[in-house]
């Protein structure tokens, strides 16, 4: 101890000795002192672990005021019990310490590994392409500057897109150039069951403060929050409590905010509030810089052939597509043969057949819409034109464009002998109405997955 | 196995029991009660590795044996069953037949096995106490044990044999409770001791108000042993602060009080004080005593009490909840109320040993 933390302790004790009565402060302050103070925190020596409980439970307050008062800047203010020879230990901060708070991430807790974040999930190893450049950069925007910038952010995307690489990287971020931030990443469902077990163990109040004092919360795949009204109602509370307060607020879900059913609208307007970024299947190129990457990260040789190939051939999932590259690597050194197409095509055989399985043709389409829109389906071939006719025909063609290979004149046979201008007419119509109507982008969209599946 | 046994005897046993087993266990065997036959009769045992609790039912036994069935399970059915006299028999794979007038269960069990051992005592210190003297003094203290689980020694209730006295010991840091009785027994007898709330809430459930028990404490568990009934618990670990700290000096001001008459002013009073902050104020004037709450917005309420009272005046704001556990749970029709004045804890005191320290609102400042 230093005479520093001496002088400290004398100048606060007079300050509380004037606000209570001299009973009080012969009987709690009288032998504590003042153990170390770093700057953030003050630890106050007590005699006996009573003294913290009943300093913490009735003068805390008043001491963080003093302290506050005296030093210029508030501390936070934790005991240790000195000279006694109760061994109890005592170390308990005043903020109620959650031990098995996977989650969260302290300060004190001097490794992030355990916060449920993966430490490999940076911004290091996020690979940048056309699809994902835009959410990538708010993403760095929002880890440099949290809750100046965007808030809260909102990231949507389909399964292994990188919605969760992107959140923990935010997370490590701000970890990392932040010491004292408190940064929260759990998934939703995680959130949910938390709140059951605080409603069951009445210890709301904990919960509570556990999510509303942190700096950054990032909740993973919160269209699990569907359905689930007391934690939406929980989690509006939550948002609105951290959102007043400053604090980063970052969302991820594999659908935008509003197609999610069952999520109460204040919460879809919250969530529509901030930026809102969509993360998209990555093209080739960067399909085969995340393979080269991933391979140079495991120490994989493989020859570039294979690398364009796997990219070539596994289309919308990034996960998929390492998991592609792993498979092969373990081929590779465990087999000591040399790797042919032959032999990757038989081993990724049920990755590949999956993908082949979303080949759709155009008559698929034509029935998909026609059963849709509730049209016979010899109205996508005939020349009759009423709206109700057209548009579906015009929306078929636009999906036949999107999902096969055909050309714009094979389009138009398929529907009837139509030229291929009126294709092209076609897709520009439905681009613009995608752009203009939120019912019709619904329905593309529904069309779109249904005849991928 | 195989045994008869009366409904109110089964029933009666399970609900000494049953509250014991844990509702979300990892292990499935602990929500089950082991069942085992003895010379005269029947053991049931439940634990939850903390707590285990045992008894000892009178039964006619024609087969001796042992299997585990769910114990709430096994309690809801035999609370239902329509005549007095059940049969309870169990096949080599655990399933038991429970058969009673014109109903027949069928039970599906776990193996005797699986069933954690029942705790063993070695060198334990034992004291017998009167059970009527031990239920009171816990009634007395333990509303103040604290549910705040990062002061674990503060979650249960210190039992400190010194002197020739028991002295039972609650706090929370807002408020404490102490309750001291005469006991005899050896001084190498001295210990202090914690015991966790969950045990302290069973144990409560199996005082009654005649005969007396023992009370064996070991390395790190203690032993109830009444009733036919015997309750083994694990210490809270470490030890219990300095609680004399706590207890304040010789009062200023003192002031009886009719018990009922407080608590019945306090109780409506604090309907409008607020959630927050919820406190009241006690107002000491000349022979009398204005009790008042007020939440902005909301509302006020005030009551008067006639007292007697010469002292000077005093107002203190106290958390109501903390001022009614006391009144609730004593007995006594009046008590005892001593303060030093506004910031300096209030002591309530009755005509026996018990004292219960409660502090201040710090509301002004």
């Amino acid at each position: 101890m230093t005479s520093n933390c001496g002088q400290i302790w004398t100048s606060v004790s007079e300050v509380i000795r004037q606000r209570i009565s001299a009973d009080g402060f012969e009987r709690w302050f009288q032998g504590v002192t003042v153990a170390s103070d770093d700057g953030t925190k003050l630890v106050l020596g007590v005699p006996n672990p009573i003294h913290q409980f009943f300093i913490e439970s009735n003068y805390l307050p008043l001491v963080q005021d003093a302290v506050a008062e005296i030093m210029g800047s508030p501390r936070k203010v934790q005991f240790c019990a000195v000279g006694s020879e109760d061994t109890t230990p005592v170390m308990a901060s005043h903020l109620p310490s959650q031990p098995s708070s996977r989650a969260t991430i302290r300060e004190r807790a001097q490794v992030p590994v355990s916060s449920g974040m993966n430490p490999r999930n940076t911004f290091d190893t996020f690979v940048v392409g056309s699809n994902n450049q835009f959410a990538h950069s708010a993403a760095l925007a929002i880890a440099k500057t949290p809750a100046k910038t965007y808030n809260p952010f909102f990231v949507y995307g389909g399964s292994g897109l990188g919605k969760t690489h992107l959140l923990q990287a935010i997370g490590h971020y701000v970890i990392q150039n932040q010491k004292s931030a408190k940064v929260v990443y759990l998934s939703s469902e995680q959130f949910t069951n938390e709140f059951i077990d605080a409603i069951q163990h009445g210890s709301l109040v904990k919960f509570r403060k556990k999510y509303r004092s942190a700096d950054v919360l990032m909740i993973d795949d919160i269209q699990f929050l569907a359905g689930k009204e007391r934690s939406q109602e929980e989690f509006f509370h939550t948002f609105n409590a951290l959102h007043d307060g400053h604090k980063q607020i970052v969302l991820s879900s594999d659908r935008p905010a509003s197609e999610i059913e069952k999520l109460e609208h204040r919460l879809v307007s919250r969530f529509e509030w901030g930026m809102t970024a969509e993360l998209q299947p990555p093209d080739v190129e960067t399909r085969i810089a995340i393979l080269k990457k991933k391979a140079e990260s495991l120490s994989i040789a493989l020859e570039p052939w294979v690398i364009e190939f796997l990219a070539d051939r596994i289309r919308n999932n990034v996960r998929r597509l390492e998991g592609a590259l792993m498979r092969v690597a373990s081929y590779k050194s465990l087999s000591d043969r040399e790797i042919t197409r032959d032999a990757i095509e038989n081993l990724l055989r049920d990755i590949f057949q999956e993908q082949a399985r979303r080949a759709v043709t155009i008559e698929q389409i034509q029935r998909k819409v026609a059963e849709q829109y509730d049209v016979r389906l010899a109205d996508m071939t005939s020349k009759r034109r009423p709206a109700n006719i057209a548009f579906p025909r015009q929306i078929a063609m636009y999906l036949s464009r999107e999902l096969t290979k055909s050309s714009l004149s094979d389009i138009g046979d398929a529907f009837g002998g139509k030229d291929h201008g009126t294709v092209i007419h076609a897709c520009k119509l439905v681009k613009r109405r995608l752009e203009e109507d939120e019912q019709t982008r619904h329905i593309v969209r529904l069309l779109d997955t249904q005849l991928q599946r | 196995m195989k045994f008869a046994v009366t409904k109110e005897a089964l029933l009666d046993g399970l609900q000494r029991i049953q509250n014991v087993v844990s509702t979300r266990s990892t292990l499935p065997v602990l929500t089950n009660a082991l069942l085992e036959t003895t010379e005269t009769g029947v053991r049931l045992t439940t634990t939850d590795l903390e707590v285990a609790i045992r008894c000892e039912i009178t039964a006619q036994v024609e087969k001796a044996g042992a299997t585990t069935l769910p114990a709430r399970r096994l309690a809801s059915i035999v609370r239902e069953l329509p005549a007095s006299e059940i049969t309870i028999e169990t096949d080599a794979k655990n399933i038991s037949t429970l058969r009673c007038g014109s109903s027949y269960f069928k039970i599906f069990g776990l193996a005797k096995d699986e069933f954690p051992a029942f705790p063993s005592f070695k060198e334990a210190k034992t004291y017998t106490i009167k059970q009527s003297e031990l239920k009171d003094g816990l009634r007395k203290t333990s509303y103040a044990i604290s549910v705040d689980e990062t002061r674990y020694v503060l979650n249960g209730i210190l039992f400190s044999f010194k002197e020739n006295k028991l002295t039972l010991v609650a706090t929370d840091g807002r408020r404490l409770a102490l309750f001291d009785s005469d006991l005899e027994f050896p001084r190498s007898h001295e210990r202090d001791f914690i015991v966790p709330t969950k045990a302290i809430t069973e144990l409560q459930r199996l005082l009654s108000d005649d005969g007396e028990l023992q009370i064996s404490v070991a390395e790190n568990l203690v032993s109830f042993e009444l009733n036919g009934s015997q309750l083994v618990s694990k210490l809270v670990e470490g030890n219990y602060p300095n609680y004399r700290q706590v207890i304040p000096g010789e009062a200023k001001e003192r002031v009886t009080i009719e018990r009922e008459a407080l608590l019945n002013c306090v109780r409506r009073v604090s309907l409008l004080s607020s959630d927050k902050t919820s406190s009241v104020r006690i107002n000491f004037t000349k022979n009398n005593l204005d009790i008042t709450a007020n939440t902005p917005e909301v509302g006020e309420a005030r009551e008067s009490l006639a007292v007697v009272y010469r002292g000077r005046d005093i107002s203190i704001a106290f958390n109501p909840e903390f001022l009614l556990d006391p009144l609730r749970n004593l007995a006594n029709d009046e008590i005892h109320i001593e303060l030093i004045d506004e910031m300096s804890p209030g002591v309530i005191k009755i005509n026996t040993p018990f004292l219960y320290v409660i502090m201040p609102m710090r509301v002004s400042v």
